[in-house]
């Protein structure tokens, strides 16, 4: 019995996940485009600085926004994305901030 | 004289001559009326030259300035396009490469084996592609014992931003079950100079995994938010020795010799930021393929299922973990170790940061138990940290063992390490 609710849990997961990625394609696409087009969004930054503080000392202690340069966020962000499983946004708004912050 | 002077010198003149011309016309003869007459138009040709003089000094004096500034502005801007350009450049291009990792030094003394200096270097390596794909790698450089240095692929993989809720990697990945292995246990992250007992390698927590990951998360509300990763991969390694099952090889493995894939997950729930609660789970089949030292094949599957909990909570100065990871493998009676086993851990750790966050104390629990007694061990750690920086600290470390009598389970030991994440 626990093995089957085992066997059934990540595949519930493993399905979920696709599910998620297919509902959330067409919004990505909308946000890209909309990422383009505004560049200046005014609470981009204030709202990365709320999703730095929120996330990023949950694993590690928070480094510094003067610890990297603005190229060296930019891969880092994408890293801790895939690490701590950051939305597309957060990361956009985390690296906003942390660049207008060194 | 400027000829503007000159010019209005002569025009004087003229107008005095005009001027005092009645008088001499009155008593006049017409010699004089076409001398004054002759005068007068030579002065008028004179002023036509000098006003053409004028003309021709004022081109002369503009154009070269006007050129001049003309040119001045334009290497002036071209100057600033290179600069912005060159400014820009670093941050605009597709391609970035960043190197990264951590290392530490440290010295162990145990209770009743020999005091030593250990090392460790693990360089990380980060390519990024127009921030949507990014691989990244770390190697293990660890010196060991006889002065060899072993060197280890710890992970790499390729992450395929799909879109804002998902991410696809691919190739050797730390394994996500659960969260120590995957989050914590980098020197520079891991409070205590040491992982809890049954993290490490044939412990209880799957280190890591070659295959397929799809991971993500999603935010609900306003500070909710739900994160999942699921993947499929080669699976684990059985080894047998003297008829039983020595230990459960997790560190991801580029062929599959039992031709049985693993799948697994975990989901994790935030309510609020910086409290998270997770479970893990994973099956599938395995195989013994080594048995006492010789790689052998043919050994018949059976059920492989590991199950995880871990939950994390920041609140003030403290931070507060716990997780259990179990991994189980069933009896397999046509098997060279027929018996099977479970190999369970499970740790509660809470640290408190004071001194303006310069000091760090930490006391963490971990009982670990597995088949083998010999392997079994509860132990209590305390720590203190000094933070040289956030990610730059000197750790001091008690451990207090409880393991089988005579083993290094048992050997209670003192751990002094700097650790460094760059
Ligand atoms: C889920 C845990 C987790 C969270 C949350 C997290 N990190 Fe990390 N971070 C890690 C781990 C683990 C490493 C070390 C990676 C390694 O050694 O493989 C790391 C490494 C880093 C590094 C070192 C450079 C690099 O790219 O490896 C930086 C900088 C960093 N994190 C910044 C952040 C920031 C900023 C945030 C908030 C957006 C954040 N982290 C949130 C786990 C996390």
């Amino acid at each position: 019995m626990k093995n089957t609710i085992l066997r059934i849990i990540p595949v519930a997961l493993l399905a979920a996940s696709f599910l998620i990625g297919m509902l959330t394609v067409q919004g990505y696409v909308v946000a890209a485009e909309h990422d383009a087009t505004t560049q200046a969004d005014p609470m981009q930054f204030s709202r990365g600085a709320q999703t730095w503080a929120n996330n990023c000392a949950r694993c590690h202690n928070m480094r510094d926004a003067k610890s990297l340069r603005d190229d060296q966020w930019r891969v880092a962000i994408v890293h801790m994305r895939v690490r701590a499983n950051l939305t597309g946004q957060e990361a956009r708004d985390v690296l906003a901030f942390l660049q207008g912050s060194n | 004289m400027t000829p503007n002077e000159r010019w209005t010198t002569i025009a004087v003149t003229v107008i005095i001559l005009v001027i005092t011309a009645p008088p001499a016309f009155a008593q006049s003869d017409t010699s004089r009326i076409d001398e004054l007459e002759r005068q007068a138009a030579a002065m008028l040709e004179q002023i036509a030259e000098l006003r053409a003089e004028l003309e021709q000094a004022k081109e002369q004096k503009a154009t070269p300035d006007l050129q001049g500034l003309r040119a001045e502005t334009v290497a002036a801007r071209q100057a600033a396009q290179r600069a912005e350009a060159a400014a820009s450049e670093w941050k605009d291009v597709t391609s970035v490469t960043h190197l990264s990792g951590y290392a530490s030094a440290e010295f162990i003394s145990p209770d009743n084996e020999s005091s030593a200096f250990v090392v460790n270097f693990n360089p990380m390596f980060h390519f990024l592609y127009s921030d949507k794909i990014l691989w990244e790698a770390e190697l293990e450089f660890e010196v060991e014992e006889n002065g060899d240095t072993e060197i280890g692929l710890e992970y790499s993989t390729v992450d395929v931003l799909l879109n804002d809720n998902l991410v696809l990697v691919a190739g050797k990945f730390l394994s996500p079950l659960g969260n120590f292995r995957q989050n914590l246990h980098p020197s520079w992250i891991n409070k205590l100079p040491s992982a809890p007992p049954g993290f490490g390698h044939d412990g209880a927590a799957p280190i890591a995994e070659i295959g397929m990951q799809l991971r993500g998360g999603v935010t609900v509300g306003n500070q909710s938010k739900i994160t999942y990763s699921g993947y499929i991969g080669n699976g684990p390694k059985l080894e047998g020795e003297d008829g039983e099952i020595h230990a459960i090889e997790t560190d991801g493995f580029a062929g599959n010799a039992d031709d049985e894939f693993v799948f697994g997950g975990r989901f994790s729930l935030l309510p609020m930021p910086k409290l998270e609660i997770a479970v893990s789970g994973a099956f599938g089949d395995v195989a013994v393929v080594e048995n006492d030292g010789a790689d052998i094949s043919g050994d018949p599957t059976r059920d492989y299922t590991v199950f995880g909990f871990d939950a994390s909570f920041q609140v003030g100065a403290f931070d507060l973990r716990a997780e259990y990871i179990s991994q189980d493998v069933d009896d397999q009676a046509m098997s060279v170790a027929p018996g099977g086993g479970e190999w369970e851990t499970w740790y509660a750790q809470g640290a408190y940061k004071f001194g303006q966050a310069k000091w760090e104390g930490v006391v963490r629990f971990t009982d670990f138990d597995s088949p083998h007694a010999d392997d079994d061990q509860e132990q209590w750690a305390l720590g203190i940290n000094y933070l040289l920086t956030p990610s730059a600290m000197i750790k001091f470390a008690y451990e207090s063992n409880k393991g089988e009598a005579g083993e290094p389970t048992d050997d209670d030991r003192w751990i002094a390490q700097i650790a460094y994440g760059y």
